[in-house]
């Protein structure tokens, strides 16, 4: 059974004027697969990772987790699935100010049924798997932007989630930056994770094993990756 | 989420933004600092007033001429002169009123007393040695006046302290004559330093007796006051009763509402005075709660602010886990922690200040004012600040937790 399936999903935006972002979508991801979604912008691969990640509602069409219809769920049970079964990363890290890198990454767990008791050793252990056991009381401005999108990697993955959302996590960095933050996603998928990545860079999403190709709400490909880009000589986990 | 954890959170919220948030409570500090600075001031005031009230003793009832006032403009109705010396006869009878242990008449007025060449204006009282036992104030030096002294219309005075000070400049003043009205009284006694009891000062008055005031002084034949004494306190109401009827009977009055006098007793005046400051402090606090009324608008306004600011915030919480109970709680507990501190501080500001003018009051005013901290007020100070931060913290707390979280996210 598939982690993720979706069927004939639909997004229409009713504002001012009436935008269809998604026509019909339809596709389902494995477990531990590791998938990239590409487009032009206005492509709608932001509106399907938001909707995806349970930020946003589909207009039509159906959405099962792991066999379950997730517009059924409760406004209690969507936030505990945003805090227990998806982390994710976003273009603009979106880290608290003047808040320590320790204090931002324990954030999900602010809200999470973890004893408190393990929170410390939790947010610690994040923090050393991308790198910034040195950076653990700084704040954010005084992070480079490599260094922050580290600790908002580092936040995704505290509640050991299922699938990590990649919202162009590159898209703001240099490409030193950039490839050190991917080698760290290609190793969270490494480690058995299902990643959902979005990036309008083809250098970027051929550390997916798939790659769905989105065109005025719609899938125009959907395609393996034939020869794959590995994280090589990774400095993080050895 | 536990409390804890969102107490954190709303502090931290309240530190990033540290000057606005001092500025944002300023509304909240004056509003409660001055609810504390009005209860306080006026509890003390209403002690002092109840002190001078208390000092003439609980037995005391005053007998006084007139109808009893309607009101502040029915004020002259009280100057006449229905009580006279045969009504002191009649209440002396102890088959007319038997539990009636003291009783003594009083005129008074206020004259120019000369000595050499020093002119002086204190307050004449014509009374009886009971004078000294009911109002508690006793000569220093010399005597009392007799009985037989006030029968023979004897010209004999006893001064105050601060009258003796003035006409006589430190000599001696016992056996000297001084005019009152152009008759000479021969000063038999000075009283002690007593101050203000029962709102006159004792320092600033000559006691003769009071057929001599009668005669020779006011050139009046019916008293001001009559002052009597209960032998019980229990007794007071059946005393009061007994006046009652033998000032009717002797004024041949047998309607009530008619009565030309009135009877006040130490119980009835305390009650009195205590209701009039209560509604007095009520009614300034009530101005200054208005204050809080400002000052919570303030609040919510600035929350409005936060929350357009912390959008961004706002949306990362809810995409990592926050429900929207989560978010309206955190906002919540920051105005209502944010008035919360307002209040403390104006309990604090509002009772250093009231300290500060009762200080003032008995330095400069020379009162016996006492300081007072109302527990009651600070508790509800406290109590009401924190409720203006949850009622108007209320919609801005609700338009933050309602925001969802990809508008949020895409915000700028």
């Amino acid at each position: 059974m598939p982690l993720i399936e979706i069927k004939n999903l639909g997004k229409t935006y009713y504002d001012e004027a009436t935008t269809t972002a998604l026509t019909s979508v339809s596709f389902n991801v494995d477990k531990g697969e590791f998938m990239a979604i590409m487009g032009p912008s206005g492509s709608g691969k932001s509106t399907l990772l938001h909707i995806l990640g349970l930020l946003d509602k589909p207009t039509s069409g159906e959405y099962l987790f792991g066999g379950r219809n997730v517009g059924e769920y409760s406004g209690g049970e969507i936030a505990e699935f945003r805090n227990k079964k998806i982390g994710f990363i976003f273009q603009m890290f979106n880290l608290l100010r003047r808040t320590t890198v320790l204090e931002n990454v324990k954030l999900p767990l602010l809200y999470s049924a973890v004893d408190r008791r393990y929170w410390d050793d939790m947010a610690k252990r994040a923090i050393e798997s991308v790198g910034l056991g040195q950076r653990i009381n700084h704040e954010p401005a005084q992070l480079s932007g490599g260094e922050q999108q580290r600790v908002a990697i580092a936040r995704a993955i505290i509640n050991n989630p299922e699938v990590i959302f990649a919202d162009e996590p590159t898209g703001n960095l240099d490409s030193k930056s950039g490839g050190q933050v991917m080698s760290i996603i290609d190793s969270l998928h490494a480690e058995g994770r299902t990643i959902i990545l979005i990036t309008h860079e083809t250098y970027t999403a051929e550390y997916a094993q798939r790659i769905i190709r989105l065109k005025d709400g719609e899938i125009e490909s959907d395609e393996k990756v034939k020869s794959r880009r590995h994280a090589d000589g990774h400095e993080f986990f050895k | 989420m536990q409390f804890r954890d969102s107490f954190k959170t709303a502090i931290l919220g309240l530190k990033v933004n540290k000057g606005r948030s001092t500025l944002t409570i300023l509304g909240i500090v004056i509003g409660i600092t001055a609810i504390m600075l009005v209860v306080s001031l006026g509890k003390g005031a209403q002690d002092l007033i109840l002190s001078q009230v208390q000092a003439v003793g609980s037995k005391t009832i005053a007998i006084v001429p007139g109808r009893q006032p309607k009101g502040i403009t029915d004020v002259f109705s009280t100057f006449t002169d229905s009580l006279k010396e045969k009504d002191l006869t009649a209440l002396e009878n102890k088959t007319n009123a038997p539990h009636l242990a003291k009783i003594m008449p009083v005129v008074f007025g206020s004259q120019a007393v000369s000595y050499a060449s020093q002119t002086y204006r204190p307050t004449i009282f014509g009374s009886t040695a009971l004078f000294s036992e009911i109002y508690n104030v006793y000569p220093a030096k010399g005597r009392l006046f007799t009985g037989e002294e006030t029968q023979s219309y004897a010209n004999v005075a006893v001064i105050g302290s601060k009258v003796e000070k003035e006409l006589f400049e430190g000599q001696e003043s016992l056996g000297e004559n001084v005019r009152i009205n152009g008759k000479s009284f021969r000063v038999i006694g000075v009283f002690e330093k007593k101050g203000q009891v029962s709102f006159v000062n004792f320092d600033d008055v000559i006691i003769v007796p009071y057929t001599t005031a009668q005669q020779y002084v006011f050139g009046i034949k019916y008293f001001n006051r009559i002052v009597a004494e209960a032998d019980n306190e229990s007794n007071v109401d059946q005393t009061v009763a007994d006046i009652k009827a033998t000032l009717r009977n002797s004024h041949g009055i047998t309607d009530p509402s008619k009565d030309d006098f009135f009877v006040e007793t130490q119980a009835q005046a305390m009650q009195m005075v205590g209701s009039i400051t209560d509604v007095l402090t009520i009614f300034l606090a009530a101005i200054a709660a208005i204050s809080l009324l400002v000052g919570g608008v303030g609040i919510m306004n600035i929350m409005l602010v936060s929350v357009t600011e912390r959008t961004r915030e706002i949306g990362l919480r809810k995409a990592v886990g926050a429900t929207d109970g989560n978010i309206l709680a955190q906002f919540l507990l920051e105005s209502v922690l944010l008035t919360a501190i307002g209040g403390a501080v104006g309990i604090v500001l509002g009772t250093l200040m009231s300290f500060g003018a009762v200080l003032a009051l008995s330095k400069f005013a020379n009162l016996k004012w006492s300081f007072i901290f109302p527990t009651s007020a600070a508790a509800a100070g406290l109590l009401v600040s924190a409720l203006v931060g949850l009622v108007f913290g209320l919609y801005p707390a609700r338009q933050a937790s309602k925001k969802s979280p990809i508008e949020a996210l895409r915000y700028e």
